[in-house]
């Protein structure tokens, strides 16, 4: 496991213990969508729908599900639509309060 | 040495110096400034023990991380813990069983753990649960305390002690490692 991967499931774990302390705003489908996408983004600076979909935590989500999520992910701040590539790509970005 | 095994040694170095440093951060923290706190507050409770012992955080957390090679990154900063808290005494043989208990036995948890069918490392497909985490820790604070009261033929009370620390120091870790992340944040984003 790299350096940056070691930190990135660190921040997943206070992440969780953020959430079940009512201080994040992420439905468990959201959270699950923002940790693929920052699994990928360790390594590809950007990530593609189609990557985030196949990942193991999304594996038995919808896609209305998955993309209603996104959506409310994006509006949250969380993730945000890559203006310089093609459509499809997201950048995770960190949620101003 | 082939580049591989040099980038590999590199690597445990460099995590090396962070556990250790970590580590030694946490019990600098613990026995000069919450400590003393503790006595002003708690006068009754008459124990070098800590009741919030954050060095234990940084055990089960690197261990979680690191797996095996938890053992040789924490082992620095226990062993200069060791010497700053009892001199030349700490390489009498009860604490240099402790040191071994300190560094083996979160590793060893944690690989008991995933032989029973329990696979808490962190994994990309796998969720963080961070109340197993706090369960491990408890199991690995209790194994400690037992074997390290034991080579210290400790009373009773130590044992008991031993545990509302680690399980405190593990739990205000985490949050002060959570709010500080928080933080992080906030500021990066305030400054977008």
């Amino acid at each position: 496991m790299s350096e940056i991967s070691k930190l990135t499931e660190l921040r997943k774990l206070l992440l969780d213990m953020e959430r079940s302390m009512g201080l994040q705003d992420l439905s468990t489908v959201e959270r699950d969508i923002y940790y693929a996408a920052s699994d990928h983004t360790t390594s590809a600076g950007a990530v593609k729908t189609t990557l985030l979909q196949e990942h193991a935590l999304l594996e038995n989500v919808s896609r209305p599900t998955f993309f209603r999520a996104l959506k409310s992910l994006q509006g949250k701040g969380y993730l945000e639509q890559c203006k310089n590539s093609v459509r499809g790509y997201y950048i995770v970005k960190v949620p101003a309060r | 040495m082939t580049p591989a095994r040099t980038v590999a040694g590199l690597n445990l170095g460099k995590e090396t110096a962070i556990v250790s440093l970590a580590y030694l951060g946490a019990f600098f923290a613990t026995f000069e400034v919450l400590m003393p706190l503790q006595n002003i507050l708690v006068p009754a409770f008459d124990n070098r023990a800590s009741l919030l012992f954050l060095p234990h955080g940084v055990r089960v957390l690197a261990a979680w991380l690191l797996g095996p090679r938890s053992v040789v990154a924490l082992l620095p900063g226990v062993v200069l813990g060791f010497v700053y808290a009892a001199g030349w005494g700490a390489f009498e043989p009860s604490r240099l069983s402790a040191m071994a208990v300190a560094v083996t036995v979160p590793a060893t948890c944690f690989f008991l753990l995933r032989l029973l069918g329990q696979d808490l490392r962190p994994a990309p497909d796998r969720r963080p649960c961070w109340p197993c985490i706090m369960g491990i820790g408890l199991v690995i604070s209790m194994i400690s305390s037992v074997l390290t009261n034991y080579a210290f033929g400790s009373a009773p009370q130590d044992y008991i002690a031993y545990l509302i620390g680690d399980m405190l120091g593990l739990f205000f870790l985490m949050l002060i490692l959570m709010l500080i992340f928080r933080g992080l944040r906030h500021s990066r984003a305030s400054g977008n």
